[in-house]
C-alpha cells in the first residue's frame, strides 16, 4: 500500500489497461465503426446484459434462495415440489405475482404512487453501472465512481417517501417517514466510512480502489494475503456493514417495513407488478450493498485462479453479504425506531468520524 | 341479617376438590358490613351479602381497605323473573380462600346500579359487558358503551324478555361509519390509527383504536367482541352432564385442558361430586402438559412480535409444542379440542401400553432443560431483545391488582398469586413445585415468568408420572359414580376458579333445579389482562404497544367468549 493522497491531482479519466464492457461489445460486434450511434448501441447492449444479470440474480434470490436459506436457519424444508430443489417455483411465482390484480387505493396520489416503485428499483440498478465485476464486466469507470454509487443508491429514499406518502395509508406514511429518518441517519456514517477507503486508495475511482487492494498485505510463503481493506481496516469494514444493513433496511434495522408493527410500511398498498418492482428494488439494494462492500472492502473480483474467474468470485462475495442479511433476519430482533436513530446518530456517526480521522492520521504518518 | 349462621363444611373427604379450610372470618365480615348488609344469601363458595344499589362503592371500598379484599375477581349480571341482580365476587390476592360475594338486587323496571369503576378499574369492562348482555345500567360509569356486541345491536341477549327469533334488522344509515373517526382532526396533532381488526400482530381478531402523537401512543382503546360466540348462552342451554365441558375447549384454545377443569370444578361443587385421587393425578398431569402448550405458543408468538418474522424461535417453540401435542393426543385422542375431563374424573386412563406413554413423556421432560437453555441462548440472552423488552410495557403491582390481572401477567409484576397453591384443587398441594414470581413488571419479566413456569410444569408432570407408574392396578378409578342426570338444588349458586395458562378462569353457575344452568358466567383471565393494555402502552412507542400486547398473551377466543 503506498498511501498516496492524490485525489486532488488530475487523474487519468480511465486506467489504460481497463477495457470496459461497452467498448468490448463494440469491438466484438463491430458497432464501434458506426461512430456515436454505434457506441450508444453497444453501451445499451452492455447495460442490458448487466441489468439482466442482476435481475436474474434477484429472481433467484427472491422466490427461491431466500426461502431456502431462511428455512435452513429455522429447521424447515421450504419449496421442494416444483423442479429440482424447488427451483421452478421461480417461474410459478413470476406468473403468480404478475397475474395478480393491481389494486390502487382510491385516494392514491397518482403520478407519485406509480413512480415510486420504478424509482426504488431503478436507483439500485443504476448503481451497478460503475461496479467492476471482473471478467471484463464493467460498464463505466468515472473518476467519481464511489460518490456516484452512493448518490444513486440514495435516490431510493425519495422513492420510499413517495410510496409512503402517495399510498394514502397511515401505515405507509409511518413506514415512509421511518425510511427517510433511517436513511438520513445511516447514509452519513456509510459515506464517511467509505471515505476512509478513499484515503487508503487515494481515489474515488472504482478500478483504482480495486487495484490498490491487489497489493500484498502479508506474504506467508505458501499464500499471500492481499491488502483487502476489510483486512487492513476491519473496524471500518464492520462499521460499513452495519450502516449498510440500516441503509437497505434489513434486520435488525428493518423498522421501515416492520411487519407486525406497521403491517408492511411503505409497501402496504402495493400489489401485483408494483409490489414486484418494490420487492425487486429491495433485493437489488441488498445486492448493490453487497457489490459496494465487495468492491471497496473485499478486493472486488479478486480471488484465486485466473482473472477470467473474476465475476464468479465477485458474485460469491455479493451472495455472502446476502446470506449474512438472511442470517441476521433469522436470528436478530428488530430495534425500535428511536433506538435505531440513536444508534445511528450517537453511535455509528461518532465511530465513523473517529475511524476517518484515525485512518487519515495513520496514512499520513506512513506516507 | 336475620338468617342463622351457616356452619362451614370442614370435614369433607380430602379428595374433594371444593373444600374451604380457613375461609374468611364471617363474624368479622358481618360486623364490618352491618351498616350496609340487608341480609345474607350465601353461595356454595362464599358468604354473600345483599346490599343496596347506591352503596356499591362504599361497601367495595370498605371491603378493600378494611378487610383486604383487593381482588374483584368477577362481576356477574343476571335477570330473574322479578328482578335483576349484579353480583360482585371478591377475594384477596394474599388469601385466595377468603371470598365474599356482594349481591345487588335491582327492580325490573329500572335496573340502575352504582358503578364500581372508581374502586376497581376492572369493573369498567365488566359493567359494560353486564349492560351489553343483560341490560343493567351502571350509574357513573365513565364509558357506558356496549363491549362485545356491535353498537347497533337491539336488545340484551341474556335478559329474559329477549326474543332470539327476532332478526336484527338495522338500516345501513343507522350503522356507525367505522371510518368516520379515521379522518384527521385539524384541532390536534394526533392521528387515529386502526390497528386491526386485520393486522399481523393482533393474535386473532382484535381492533385497537390507537391515537398516535408521532410514533408515540397517546391513547389506545381495545375494541373486542369480534369472536363473540355466545358461549355463556350456549353453556346455559347445554346439560350439565356432558354438554358444557366441550365448550370450555373453545375459550382458551391454545391451552385447552385447564379450561375444562374450571367448568368441572364449578359443576362438581354445585352437584357435590367427588373426584377419585387417581383421576386427580391424571387431571393434574394433563393440565400441566396443556399449560406448556400455551406457554410455548406464547413464547413463539411473542418472539414473532418482537422479531417481526417467523424466526428460529417460533419454529423451536412449535417443535417443542408438537411433542407435547403428540403426548396429549396419545392420552386424549385429540390434538386441540381434547374433552378429556368428565364430571367426577377424566374420560379414561393412560393409553396402553402404559410404559410406552410414560417413557415417551419422560423423554420429553429429560430433553426439556437443554431446550430451555436453547431459548435462553437465542432469545432472552440477546442484547437487542433485552433492549426492546426491559422496562417496556410496565404494569405496576397496584395497577395489576386494580385491573384484576392474574396468571403470569400478575406474577411478573411481583404478585404472588397462583390458584393452584392458594386455592388448592387437584393434586397440586401434594407435589413439590414453586410459584414463579418476578419483580420486573415489564415485557421481559413476563417472558421469563412463562419460561420458568414451563420448567415448574415439567416438575409437576414428572412427579405425576412417578405416582401413576406405581399406582396399584386395582385402584385406578378414573371416574366416580356420577348420576346420569344432574339436577343441582334450585337456587344453588357458586363461583369457582382454576389457574389456566393465562390466569384465573372463574365460572359462576346458578342452578334453577333443572339439568341446565340458569346462569353461566365465564370470568376470562384474558379479558382482564387485555383491559390493562392502555395503562401499559400510553406514552410508549407503537412498537412497544405491539410487544406489550404480545406479552399479555391474550387469546381472543377467551376474551370474547
Amino acid at each position: 500500500m503506498d498511501g498516496r493522497i492524490d485525489a486532488v491531482a488530475p487523474a487519468p479519466l480511465q486506467n489504460d489497461e481497463t477495457v470496459l464492457l461497452p467498448e468490448r461489445i463494440g469491438e466484438l460486434t463491430g458497432l464501434d465503426g458506426f461512430g456515436v450511434g454505434g457506441e450508444l448501441l453497444a453501451a445499451f447492449l452492455a447495460a442490458f446484459l448487466v441489468g439482466n444479470l442482476m435481475l436474474a440474480m434477484t429472481g433467484v434470490a427472491g422466490p427461491w434462495a431466500k426461502r431456502k436459506i431462511t428455512a435452513a436457519f429455522t429447521d424447515r424444508i421450504a419449496v421442494n415440489r416444483l423442479g429440482p430443489a424447488g427451483l421452478f417455483i421461480i417461474v410459478a411465482d413470476a406468473v403468480r405475482l404478475l397475474s395478480k390484480e393491481l389494486v390502487i387505493p382510491e385516494n392514491a396520489d397518482r403520478p407519485a404512487y406509480d413512480l415510486a416503485p420504478i424509482v426504488v428499483a431503478s436507483s439500485a440498478l443504476l448503481g451497478f453501472a460503475v461496479i467492476p465485476m471482473g471478467s471484463g464486466i464493467h460498464l463505466a469507470d468515472p473518476e467519481v465512481g464511489l460518490a456516484f454509487v452512493f448518490a444513486v443508491a440514495g435516490i431510493a429514499s425519495i422513492g420510499l417517501v413517495m410510496a409512503g406518502y402517495a399510498s394514502s395509508n397511515k401505515y405507509s406514511l409511518l413506514g415512509g417517514l421511518r425510511a427517510v429518518a433511517q436513511n438520513v441517519a445511516y447514509e452519513i456514517p456509510l459515506v464517511i466510512t467509505g471515505l476512509s477507503v478513499v484515503i487508503f486508495a487515494g481515489s474515488l475511482q472504482m478500478s483504482t480502489i480495486v487495484e490498490a487492494q491487489a497489493e500484498t498485505l502479508v506474504d506467508l510463503g505458501v499464500v499471500t494475503i492481499p491488502a483487502w481493506y476489510a483486512l487492513v481496516n476491519p473496524f471500518a469494514f464492520v462499521l460499513f456493514l452495519l450502516a449498510n444493513f440500516a441503509e437497505v433496511g434489513r434486520n435488525p434495522f428493518d423498522t421501515p417495513e416492520a411487519p407486525t408493527e406497521i403491517v408492511a410500511g411503505y409497501q402496504t398498498e402495493y400489489s401485483s407488478v408494483y409490489f414486484v418492482l418494490i420487492y425487486l428494488g429491495e433485493f437489488l439494494h441488498i445486492f448493490l450493498g453487497g457489490a459496494i462492500i465487495a468492491t471497496i472492502f473485499l478486493g472486488g473480483p479478486a480471488g484465486p485462479g485466473p482473472a477470467e474467474l473474476g465475476i464468479v468470485w465477485f458474485l460469491i462475495k455479493i451472495w455472502a453479504v446476502f446470506l449474512l442479511t438472511q442470517w441476521l433476519r433469522s436470528a436478530v430482533p428488530r430495534v425500535r425506531i428511536d433506538q435505531l436513530i440513536e444508534i445511528g446518530w450517537k453511535g455509528l456517526l461518532v465511530l465513523s468520524f473517529a475511524n476517518l480521522i484515525l485512518t487519515a492520521v495513520i496514512v499520513g504518518l506512513i506516507a | 341479617m336475620s338468617e342463622p349462621h351457616q356452619p362451614e363444611p370442614v370435614d369433607l373427604d380430602p379428595k374433594y376438590d371444593n373444600r374451604r379450610e380457613g375461609g374468611v372470618d364471617e363474624a368479622q365480615l358481618e360486623a364490618l358490613l352491618e351498616e350496609y348488609a340487608l341480609r345474607r344469601e350465601d353461595h356454595e363458595n362464599a358468604p354473600a351479602f345483599v346490599v343496596r344499589p347506591d352503596d356499591v362503592q362504599a361497601v367495595l371500598t370498605l371491603l378493600r381497605d378494611e378487610a383486604g379484599f383487593d381482588h374483584l375477581s368477577c362481576l356477574t349480571a343476571q335477570q330473574y323473573e322479578d328482578r335483576y341482580e349484579s353480583l360482585y365476587h371478591l377475594t384477596k390476592y394474599d388469601e385466595r380462600t377468603h371470598e365474599v360475594t356482594l349481591i345487588v338486587q335491582l327492580p325490573l323496571d329500572e335496573p340502575v346500579c352504582e358503578s364500581a369503576e372508581p374502586v376497581f378499574r376492572t369493573a369498567d369492562w365488566h359493567e359494560r359487558e353486564a349492560f351489553d348482555l343483560v341490560g343493567i345500567d351502571y350509574e357513573g360509569h365513565p364509558d357506558p358503551r356496549r363491549i362485545l356486541l356491535p353498537e347497533s345491536w337491539q336488545g340484551h341477549p341474556l335478559s329474559l324478555d329477549y326474543d332470539q327469533q327476532k332478526p336484527q334488522i338495522i338500516r345501513y344509515s343507522e350503522h356507525a361509519n367505522p371510518l368516520q373517526q379515521d379522518h384527521h382532526d385539524p384541532e390536534t396533532d394526533t392521528m387515529l390509527l386502526n390497528i386491526g381488526p386485520h393486522h399481523p400482530a393482533t393474535h386473532g381478531v382484535l381492533h385497537l383504536k390507537t391515537t398516535l402523537d408521532g410514533e408515540t401512543v397517546a391513547d389506545v382503546d381495545p375494541d373486542v367482541g369480534y369472536l363473540h360466540r355466545c358461549e355463556e348462552q350456549m353453556c346455559q342451554s347445554g346439560e350439565y352432564r356432558h354438554q358444557i365441558i366441550p365448550y370450555a375447549d373453545r375459550w382458551d384454545y391454545t391451552a385447552n385442558l385447564p379450561n375444562e377443569w374450571a367448568v368441572a370444578r364449578a359443576i362438581e361443587d354445585l352437584a357435590d361430586l367427588e373426584v377419585p385421587e387417581y383421576a386427580q393425578i391424571l387431571r393434574t398431569m394433563s393440565t400441566e402438559l396443556a399449560r406448556m402448550l400455551g406457554h410455548f405458543l406464547a413464547l413463539g408468538t411473542f418472539a414473532l412480535d418482537v422479531y417481526g418474522d417467523f424466526t428460529a424461535i417460533f419454529q423451536y417453540a412449535f417443535r417443542d409444542r408438537e411433542v407435547v401435542q403428540d403426548i396429549l393426543e396419545d392420552l386424549t385422542g385429540q390434538r386441540m379440542m381434547f374433552y378429556y375431563f368428565r364430571l367426577g374424573g377424566v374420560a379414561w386412563d393412560l393409553p396402553r401400553p402404559r410404559e410406552e406413554f410414560i417413557e415417551k413423556t419422560r423423554d420429553f421432560l429429560d430433553e426439556l432443560p437443554a431446550k430451555v437453555d436453547e431459548y435462553h441462548d437465542l432469545l432472552t440472552g440477546n442484547e437487542i431483545f433485552q433492549v426492546r423488552t426491559i422496562d417496556t410495557g410496565v404494569i405496576e403491582p397496584d395497577v395489576a391488582k386494580s385491573y384484576g390481572c392474574t396468571g403470569p401477567v400478575a406474577r411478573a409484576s411481583g404478585i404472588d398469586y397462583d390458584l393452584r397453591r392458594d386455592d388448592p384443587y387437584g393434586y397440586y398441594e401434594h407435589l413439590d413445585w414453586d410459584v414463579v414470581t418476578r419483580d420486573g413488571c415489564d415485557n421481559y419479566a413476563r417472558v421469563l415468568t412463562r419460561m420458568q413456569e414451563v420448567e415448574e410444569s415439567a416438575k409437576i408432570v414428572e412427579q405425576c408420572l412417578d405416582l401413576l407408574e406405581d399406582w396399584p392396578e386395582d385402584e385406578r378409578t378414573v371416574q366416580s359414580n356420577v348420576p346420569r342426570t344432574l339436577k343441582p338444588d334450585a337456587g344453588a349458586e357458586t363461583y369457582r376458579a382454576v389457574e389456566i395458562a393465562k390466569g384465573e378462569l372463574g365460572i359462576y353457575i346458578r342452578s334453577d333445579g333443572s339439568n341446565s344452568p340458569a346462569r353461566f358466567k365465564i370470568r376470562s383471565p384474558c379479558f382482564h389482562n387485555l383491559s390493562v393494555l392502555p395503562e401499559m402502552a400510553e406514552g410508549e412507542y407503537v412498537a412497544d404497544l405491539i410487544a406489550s400486547l404480545g406479552s399479555l398473551d391474550i387469546v381472543l377466543g377467551s376474551v370474547d367468549r
